[in-house]
């Protein structure tokens, strides 16, 4: 019998896969909190820093605080999201070492939902909450007039930058299917890069700015769709091509598992 | 300590630098992955000194003296070194330990300083490479600006083992060591001098940073190196440094001898 993978089926066993990695995670309650706990505070440290910046300077090319703290706590969500619904990307090279992949590859059940499912990362609920509390206080401190469109617009720039901040956590980590080694050495240097994207990147110079808007688009999940937000000209266009980007970016990361999983060799247990 | 007993503490300094050579791939990796924060607040600091010559008694050059040396200071005592503690007690081979003849933190500390060595050698090159770009840094010319300079810095190893022990040794009581470490760093970067010096705090920030330990980790070699204090001044700093390391590693013995006692293993 073939088996299609309908939204509603896909919908329906991410959760039955999700529930039961929570189960798990509160058998620990204490790392629970301590994990939110600390990403919290590395987030409001970030913001220290920032408004410690501020406190000195007007603004940097133009962006002031609350413009940059937006970039900042866009950064911050993202990395959230893909802790709290996404973290199992990061289990990929313990997944691949130990040969722990055979038993995904024989259930009918795709692979990368069940990869998505390796873990959850409570942090992200730390990072989601300061985050979003930074990003709300940042809207309202910047002039903008919202209407129907405009929201809209935010929803949609805001998907798609989650999208391509997983697909990118996704492709860094299909690393671990040709570099044997064993640290996530490689995906965080990748997931560094995202310390490009949490200033206006005007800052940067040419060639890292066409970096992480072209090769690793970091970009796309802060700076160019603030532009937009905020009307900064001469980048806000750019901010248009997110959703584009987003498609684009999974289906590489996509096709990156793909390969990857067809040089897979199981460690033979 | 007999010489005896002082050497089993190099030996496990010397394996430990071992160690650090055998992963040498992903010790390079997270090394270069660092550096990418490293350029990101280069760049950052850069435009906020365009059309400025000074924010609080910093001029650009100092500026970049002021990341450089930061970079140096926190490249010491790494991720590496640090999960290797906790990693002990979470995995629970610290039993292991516990049957050995040697005292546990003084083994952590020779094994920390081992690959201490490496970490410096690695950054000593990185930073070297990066001077070169960025002309006009001005380190201590003289003799005791280099001594205190160099002081300083091996103090500021000890003050950031005492604390990185500590939390470690909180992982006693929880059964994952990531959170605690997440949270160690952001107060240390924080209050150290790391993100951002403490003079461009407001004041009841910078009185308060002042008044604990961490400012030992970066404040205190930065300022030296960075020629911004008096002799006397320098002396008493580096004074101030071994006040907090006696106490923390007193706190940290005390906290020790409660840790163990709260020990599961399971199996064996």
């Amino acid at each position: 019998m073939k088996i299609r993978n309908t939204p509603r089926r896909i919908l329906y066993l991410y959760w039955r896969l999700y529930s039961q990695q929570l189960k798990a995670m509160l058998e620990y309650s204490a790392d629970f909190y301590i994990m939110i706990g600390a990403a919290a505070l590395t987030q409001i440290t970030g913001f220290l820093f920032l408004w410690v910046v501020f406190s000195r300077i007007p603004d940097i090319q133009g962006w002031g605080l609350w413009e940059v703290a937006f970039m900042y706590a866009a950064i911050y969500v993202s990395e959230g999201v893909g802790s709290l619904f996404f973290e199992g990307t990061w289990r990929m090279l313990r997944l691949v070492n130990l040969g722990e992949l055979d038993r995904y590859l024989v259930r009918p059940v795709p692979i990368v939902l069940q990869i998505f499912c390796t873990g959850i990362g409570m942090n992200g609920i730390g990072n989601i909450l300061i985050g979003g509390t930074i990003i709300g206080i940042s809207l309202s401190h910047v002039q903008m007039d919202w209407n129907l469109s405009t929201v809209l617009m935010a929803i949609l720039l805001f998907v798609s930058a989650i999208t391509i901040r997983i697909a990118i956590n996704l492709a860094a980590n299909c690393s671990s299917f040709w570099i044997r080694s064993s640290g996530n050495a490689f995906p965080i240097m990748i997931h560094n890069l995202g310390e490009f994207a949490k200033y206006p990147i005007t800052i940067f110079s040419l060639g890292i700015q066409l970096f992480i808007s072209i090769v690793v688009p970091f970009a796309f999940v802060s700076f160019f769709p603030a532009a937009v937000l905020f009307g900064k000209e001469p980048w806000s266009w750019w901010g248009w091509l997110g959703p584009l980007v987003a498609v684009c970016a999974v289906w590489l990361s996509l096709g990156l598992l793909r390969i990857g999983l067809g040089k897979y060799e199981s460690a033979g247990n | 300590m007999s010489v005896a007993s002082f050497k089993k503490y190099i030996t496990l300094a010397l394996c430990s630098m071992q160690n650090t050579l055998a992963y040498r791939l992903s010790f390079i990796l997270n090394f270069l992955a660092s550096f990418i924060g490293l350029i990101a607040m280069y760049c950052l600091w850069q435009a906020v000194y365009t059309g400025r010559d000074q924010l609080s008694g910093f001029t650009w050059e100092q500026m970049q003296a002021y990341l450089l040396v930061t970079f140096f200071v926190n490249s010491m005592l790494s991720y590496y070194s640090e999960s290797s503690i906790s990693g002990k007690i979470i995995d629970g081979s610290v039993m292991m330990d516990l049957l050995r003849p040697i005292q546990f933190q003084k083994a952590r500390l020779a094994e920390t300083l081992g690959s201490c060595v490496l970490e410096g050698l690695l950054s000593c090159i990185l930073i070297g490479t990066a001077a070169v770009f960025t002309l006009g840094i001005s380190l201590p010319q003289d003799g005791v600006g280099m001594l205190q300079f160099g002081i300083s810095m091996l103090s500021s190893i000890f003050v950031k083992f005492c604390i990185v022990y500590m939390s470690a040794l909180l992982c006693f009581w929880t059964t994952s060591s990531f959170g605690i470490y997440w949270a160690r760093t952001s107060i240390t970067n924080l209050l150290s001098g790391a993100l951002v010096p403490l003079t461009f705090f407001p004041g009841w920030l910078e009185s308060l940073a002042m008044a604990l330990p961490f400012q030992g980790i970066v404040n205190t070699p930065v300022r030296i190196a960075l020629g911004m204090t008096g002799r006397a001044e320098a002396w008493q700093m580096i004074g101030v440094q071994w006040i907090w390391i006696i106490l923390l590693w007193l706190l940290g013995r005390w906290l020790w001898s409660r840790a163990v006692r709260q020990i599961t293993i399971h199996g064996g």
